[in-house]
């Protein structure tokens, strides 16, 4: 294959077909290339489109994030000349994941938040967006209370064209009463949504974990069991989803810890290079966890790590490798908390 | 003329709309009429051998005659037949069709009730339907006539008559082609190939069976290894493809069995998969997608089922738990054929790899005892060409780039080295190459990164590392600002005068710091804060190639004056080269360096006249 000597069209052809993930990545960033090379800001902007889609969608938000940085640039350079209502659209992924990056202040944060806000108002959108991620943000910097008083107000306006679709509002709600350990409100909110009502792309896949641990607590495991077969269905082989990757770990890590360690074996290759802090955290948290539910048991075990794992040789010592993963997932919530003001991720890692 | 056992009563629903709901929003094509009336007959058919199976052969016979609009078609069953009550029954059953919505063909799986829908299927090629019908039950035959406009009339007819059904329709202008006897021969086949009962289509002139008996290796898939030619021969008859081989498929209960005919040439990856599925024996889809798992796209499939719930398009299925089930279990069926094939008929697998292995790669990502087993056929490309990967790993430890970008960068320099490099950079391949070890532990892989392939250059002698000592120095004075350190080596090939490696995070500081220049304030600042933590992981190398004759030239002592231009125009055309995103530095310093040898350029023409 002559990658060097493709076309953009070929390129972008070629990349249509593929689906999401590093190899399609590659292809449009090399139609990037060819597109900045000769000067085309159009094919820039549509090649970039596709990388903030699939950086999002697909583990690789720092992508998106530069995409995107590159394509709002251009809009304001060329008033006019591009779609509003997809840029605007994609500003909320961006948003959506900024946080990740504990290197990204919280002035810069607000600062976008602003920025959107401004934009919206003057494309005639309301600011219930505004708030439904401001309410977000406030939740992902572990201030819950502010949170809700934002959810609050996002549940007085009137939805429009930039909310979100109903089931990913109903999951941010149930993600939200999840962070607040509230079980009962949780299951509760969650139930449109696990009996189907509330569908879309990514919903119930992300909001089954959420309910996992809420329903085990609640004495309601064979629920539960059912459901996380279910929702592993869902995000098994899409890497979009390792967060919950992760958290099907940690449930499975409770119930059932050697299935548990079938997928981490299944993830840890596609847990390496994701480009989303936060979702690499929880992956490797509740990793860590599994390995020292597995360092009691009086079997030996073998692991499966990709090749060129730093702990390719530690294969066979579970606790060696719970203290590794552990070491990593805490290394970045000490450097999201110092960001955040707080000491909310590494408190929610020892309370895994 | 006036009949007093004649009565008039309405439809319940608006005929004309649900005419047009049928045509234009359910069915793909109005030729739907013949599998509908097909479909009439042979469940006819079924319900007459559960009354009275003995001795009992159910047919079905159609005749066409006339010509365009005053052609006519009919169409026969020998089955149970309709007495007057069931009629008023299936006419009632449509208007409460007509409330339950489009799941109304899914769910109401009864004779009555799907007669009647199919009936109305022929409005949309007749606007003069007559049906003749005689219940095996008893009772006086009847003539029930339908019109368009919602009315419709039933007669009883005087004398004997066998039971069974017959369907008139009159071709409705602007629907010549569904009463053209060439067309009705394909289509009556392309619908009911797999029927258990004959069709007879008459005609003014002839009289032909469309389809033969039904193969023995519809009931049982296995067989068909046993009939290898009719098999084929049979798939380029309903698929319109030539085939080489195939795989039968079977599940374990029994009621889902089908061929897998393996395409004759490569397939992309988002190639539609059109399989063709009968249910019951009636062919209802040749567009289903989702009966077999995503990785089997290298197969044309017909599928024959009776346990599949269609939607109602009765194009696709539900995708239930039901169905799961079967996409599973004809997955396995494929894959556990593959799997024979490597042990007992390599050249065989040899053939199918040739053309998928994408499909193959697939599935081995998802399955690591199929990788284990066919990973010796699966090529990739590498330094030494395109290989399989049995021949590759003969060379320990087998390098390999996760990137194309990567792959790109040291190609040309691996490859003079005759060092063997795997290209990972395509779908699957660095997922396959990292897993390599599990299923062979007797292979080592390695990832591969551009600034490693350095390692298997020569390193300057200690008198030339003193005699470019200065030289060196300069050139990497002059990149540091670039963060790009300068190294003097000899490589292969000498025609080669420079190498460019960077680093992941180096190649993704570069892309953010161009974006800066064009993004917003506020976005800036964002990519300036992402960018701090990269920039000091990033780090690019400018191999300068000593065995280049240019090279031994420039980093002699005496061109120092000139050595900075010509380390910063080859770092330029480096970049350029390799499609990287150059900053406004960089572009700065490309402009400046071509007018600084334009000008030294005509200085030494203008000395020497022109002639060196």
């Amino acid at each position: 294959m002559n990658f060097t000597e493709m076309s953009f069209d070929d390129l972008m052809e070629e990349a249509y077909g593929l689906p999401g993930g590093k190899a399609k990545l590659e292809l449009l960033e090399q139609a990037v290339r060819v597109a900045d090379a000769a000067g085309d800001i159009d094919q820039g902007y549509e090649a970039r489109s596709e990388i903030v889609e699939l950086g999002s969608f697909h583990g690789y938000p720092m992508k998106a994030l530069v995409a995107f940085s590159w394509q709002l640039g251009q809009y304001d350079k060329n008033p006019g000349r591009f779609d509003d209502y997809s840029l605007m659209w994609s500003y909320k992924w961006v948003l959506d994941r900024i946080s990740a990056f504990a290197e990204i202040s919280r002035v810069q944060i607000e600062n976008l938040l602003e920025d959107m806000k401004t934009r919206f108002a003057a494309e005639g959108y309301s600011s219930r967006t505004y708030h439904y991620y401001r309410a977000k943000l406030l939740a992902d910097f572990g201030e819950l209370d502010a949170s809700e008083a934002e959810w609050d107000i996002v549940q007085s306006m009137e939805r429009d064209e930039m909310s979100d679709c109903e089931a990913c509002e109903q999951h941010g709600l149930v993600e939200f009463l999840a962070k607040r350990n509230e079980d009962e409100k949780t299951v509760k909110a969650a139930e449109p949504i696990l009996k189907g009502r509330m569908t879309c792309g990514e919903v119930p896949h992300v909001t089954i974990t959420k309910v996992l641990f809420p329903l085990l607590r609640l004495g309601r495991q064979s629920e539960a069991d059912k459901l996380q077969k279910k929702g592993y269905k869902l995000v098994k082989g899409n890497r979009d989803f390792l967060y919950h990757q992760g958290e099907h770990i940690g449930y499975l890590t409770l119930t059932d810890p050697i299935k548990a360690l079938e997928v981490f074996e299944e993830y840890i290759a596609s847990s390496l290079d994701h480009e989303n802090p936060v979702d690499q955290m929880i992956f490797n948290a509740y990793s860590a966890k599994m390995f020292r539910r597995l360092a009691e048991e009086s079997i030996r075990f073998q692991v499966k790590l990709p090749a060129g794992h730093p702990c390719e040789h530690q294969s066979g010592e579970v606790e060696s490798l719970a203290k590794h993963f552990q070491q990593l997932a805490l290394a970045t919530a000490e450097k999201l908390d110092k960001r955040n003001g707080n000491a909310y991720y590494t408190t929610l890692l020892q309370q895994l | 003329m006036e009949n007093q056992n004649r009565d008039t009563y309405r439809f319940q629903v608006n005929l004309s709309g649900m005419i047009n709901i049928l045509s234009n929003h359910l069915y793909s094509s109005p030729k739907v009429f013949l599998r509908e009336l097909l479909q009439n007959g042979i469940d006819a058919i079924t319900a007459r051998q559960a009354y009275s199976p003995d001795g009992y052969e159910g047919k079905i016979h159609i005749e066409v005659s006339g010509t365009s609009t005053g052609a006519t078609l009919l169409v026969e069953d020998n089955g149970i037949g309709l007495n007057e009550a069931e009629i008023h029954e299936f006419l009632a059953m449509i208007g409460q069709s007509s409330k339950r919505g489009e799941d109304f063909l899914s769910t109401n799986t009864s004779f009555i009730g799907r007669f009647g829908i199919g009936l109305l299927s022929c409005f949309m090629v007749s606007d003069d339907i007559v049906m003749v019908t005689q219940s095996a039950k008893g009772g006086p035959a009847l003539e029930w006539r339908g019109k368009p406009d919602g009315t419709y009339t039933i007669r009883k007819l005087e004398g004997q008559y066998a039971p069974g059904t017959k369907v008139f329709l009159r071709c409705k202008e602007g629907s010549e082609a569904y009463f053209e006897e060439g067309n009705l021969q394909e289509w009556l086949f392309h619908y009911g190939a797999l029927l258990p009962y004959p069709i007879q289509l008459v005609s003014d002139h002839t009289t032909r069976l469309i389809n033969s008996q039904s193969p023995p290796w519809v009931k049982d898939p296995q067989l068909a290894r046993k009939h290898q030619g009719e098999v084929l021969a049979f798939g380029k008859q309903v698929l319109g493809e030539t085939f080489r081989d195939f795989i039968p498929l079977h599940t374990t209960s029994g009621r889902t069995g089908g061929i897998a005919f393996i395409l004759p040439q490569a397939v992309n990856l988002n190639a539609k998969r059109n399989h063709r599925v009968y249910l019951k024996h009636m062919l209802v889809s040749e567009a289903a997608s989702n009966i077999l798992p995503d990785w089997a796209f290298f197969v044309k499939c017909l599928i024959w089922t009776d346990e599949l719930q269609p939607t109602a398009s009765r194009e696709h299925f539900y995708e239930n738990a039901q169905l799961e089930q079967v996409r599973e279990e004809l997955g396995n069926s494929i894959r556990q054929e593959l799997m024979r094939m490597a042990e007992y008929d390599p050249d065989r697998l040899q053939s199918v790899i040739s053309l998928h292995a994408l499909s193959m790669k697939a599935l081995a990502v998802e399955d690591l005892s199929f990788y284990s087993i066919i990973h010796e056929w699966l090529p990739f490309e590498s330094t030494f060409g395109r290989k399989p990967l049995g021949e590759l790993k003969q060379h320990p430890p087998l390098y390999f780039t996760a990137t194309l970008d990567e792959y790109r960068q040291i190609t040309h320099v691996a490859s003079a080295q005759s060092m063997l490099v795997v290209n990972g950079g395509f779908i699957y391949d660095a997922e396959l190459l990292s897993q390599l070890p599990l299923v062979d532990p007797d292979v080592e892989t390695e990832r591969l990164l551009p600034e490693e392939v350095s390692l298997s250059f020569t390193d300057i002698t200690p008198q030339e590392r003193l005699d470019y000592y200065e030289s060196v120095r300069l050139a990497d004075s002059v990149l540091q600002k670039f963060r790009c350190q300068v190294q003097l080596r000899r490589f292969k090939p000498e025609e080669i005068p420079v190498l460019y490696t960077l680093s992941e995070e180096s190649a993704q500081w570069r892309i953010l710091e161009a974006t800066k220049e064009v993004s917003t304030d506020a976005l800036s600042s964002v990519l300036g804060s992402l960018g701090t933590t990269l920039k000091d992981a990033a780090y690019a190398t400018l191999y300068f190639n000593l065995n280049n004759p240019v090279i031994e030239r420039a980093f002699h002592p005496a061109h120092q004056k000139m050595l900075p231009s010509i380390i910063e125009m080859l770092y330029c055309n480096a970049l350029m080269m390799g499609h990287y995103p150059m900053n406004r530095q960089e572009i700065a310093l490309l402009n400046k360096g071509i007018i600084q040898f334009i000008d030294w350029g005509l200085t030494a023409s203008h000395v020497t006249g022109g002639d060196e």
